[in-house]
């Protein structure tokens, strides 16, 4: 965003004196320098103007009423038709330090009641082991379980990076990416992935993806909570933060190595 | 806190105290104190005697059925003009087709405050229209920030308490209220469409 769009966003702001002082600095220097921008705050004042014109109406609004008896009419109404007693009525609380070894009691029964008949029904119905149809060995599971954990992944690399880019370049166009309701549809099941994603990354082989798609969901989890107030230098600086720790880079190696099984 | 803030929040403290074990010369006070703030924001809105009384009535009614859910230390002013701003809203809604009746004789088309054959007064009066107007197109939640900061006078730090927002989402919103509102209010005043 250039300084004059930045200014005009900030002129009704600056109108209404609400920016800090450097901010109000700023904007002056910045309009003692800029014709359109100027022209931009002669259409708001002109605007307002026209707000002004209801102005007097309030003030003499306010000058119909009899602000000294009002009170008093307006407490005694209330008074009537809540005819409410002296001492106000406290309603029974449910969590009353009375009730409280009444609660207790119960939900000690509970448990013990629980606990009970579970140990009665385990010991009642022996269990029959199911018969297996099929046999494989341990190490094979834990390959088959490793070959899932890589290519879901490889699939949630690959999203991501697509959204970061998709972000970064909307950040130099007037609309923000998280305006779309299918970007941001996007960014929940990214969410949504890495947590089913997070038990298959414990495995030791899987250490060094885990690092990475953490850093990953941090960075999507940020921007998803503050996109809808984020301006766009702020946008940039988050861009140049993912540069700095070159986490596209790092998610391009990272699925490199998982398509070449090297992880 | 600066030292005159703070006494007249212990003020107001020991007020809603007293209110509470049912002081009527405390619940006086505690209207006296603020029914002018809670009548202008409910006219702002309405432009209606009748429904800012109304709406004064039953902020103070519902301010006295709901006085043991005020935690102490919150800033009593921004409740009490968020439950103004509530029934403001909830009035608007059941009553709309009422408000949209009290329209002006002339039509739109009608209304030109830039033609100088018009009398002053008459030029005044269609602004006061076309405004008006204008302002009840707006989203109605810009339409209740720009109330609240143009005609209250209450700063965003302020609205944003009163509204449950941020300060970055009022200033926004207040921005975008009076962009709408010159769009809208820009052909009446001959502004060039280059501006709008």
């Amino acid at each position: 965003m250039n300084t004059c769009e930045r200014v005009k966003r900030d002129l009704v702001a600056f109108l209404y004196r609400e920016l800090e002082a450097d901010g109000m600095s700023f904007i002056r220097a910045h309009l003692a320098s800029c014709p359109a921008c100027q022209a931009e705050l002669e259409t708001l004042k002109l605007t307002l103007e026209g707000a002004d014109s209801l102005s007097p109406g309030l003030q003499e609004a306010l000058e119909e009423v009899d602000w000294n008896s009002l009170p008093a009419r307006i407490v005694d109404r209330i008074l009537v038709s809540e005819a409410r007693p002296r001492r106000r009525f406290q309603p029974v609380r449910i969590f009353h330090f009375l009730l409280k070894p009444v609660y207790a009691g119960l939900l000690a029964g509970l448990i013990v009641g629980s606990m009970a008949t579970w140990l009665a029904l385990r010991n009642s119905v022996p269990r029959q082991p199911r018969p297996s149809r099929f046999f494989a060995s341990a190490e094979f599971l834990e390959n088959v379980d490793l070959e899932i954990a890589r290519r879901d992944t490889l699939d949630y690399l690959e999203k991501s990076q697509n959204l970061l880019l998709d972000v970064f370049q909307s950040s130099s166009q007037e609309v923000s990416f998280f305006e779309d309701p299918a970007a941001v549809l996007r960014t929940q099941d990214l969410l949504s992935r890495k947590k089913y994603l997070n038990p298959q990354l414990d495995k030791l082989q899987m250490s060094k993806a885990k690092e990475i798609c953490d850093q990953i969901e941090i960075l999507i989890l940020e921007l998803a909570q503050v996109a809808e107030r984020l301006s766009p230098e702020q946008m940039k600086e988050i861009q140049g933060l993912v540069e700095e720790k070159r986490i596209l880079l790092k998610i391009n190696l990272l699925r490199k190595e998982l398509a070449e099984n090297e992880v | 806190m600066d030292s005159t803030q703070a006494a007249e929040h212990e003020k107001i403290s020991s007020l809603l105290r007293n209110v509470r074990q049912g002081d009527r010369s405390s619940f006086v006070e505690i209207v006296s104190l603020f029914q002018k703030k809670v009548y202008l924001l409910a006219y702002s809105y309405f432009k209606n005697r009748e429904d800012a009384m109304e709406i004064l009535q039953e902020t103070f009614l519902r301010f006295y059925q709901k006085v043991d859910l005020f935690e102490e230390g919150r800033n009593f002013q921004s409740w009490l003009l968020q439950i103004t701003k509530n029934l403001c809203i909830d009035y608007d809604r059941k009553h709309y087709q009422r408000r949209r009746g009290q329209e002006c004789s002339k039509r739109v088309e009608e209304l030109n405050v830039t033609d100088e054959r018009n009398s002053r007064q008459e030029r005044s009066s269609d602004l006061k229209v076309i405004f008006s107007r204008c302002l009840e197109q707006l989203a109605e939640r810009q339409r209740m920030i720009f109330t609240m900061r143009h005609y209250n006078g209450l700063k965003y730090r302020e609205i944003a308490r009163i509204l449950g927002i941020s300060i970055g989402t009022v200033k926004s919103l207040h921005f975008k209220a009076v962009q709408n509102l010159r769009g809208l209010v820009g052909p009446y005043l001959g502004m060039n469409h280059e501006h709008l």
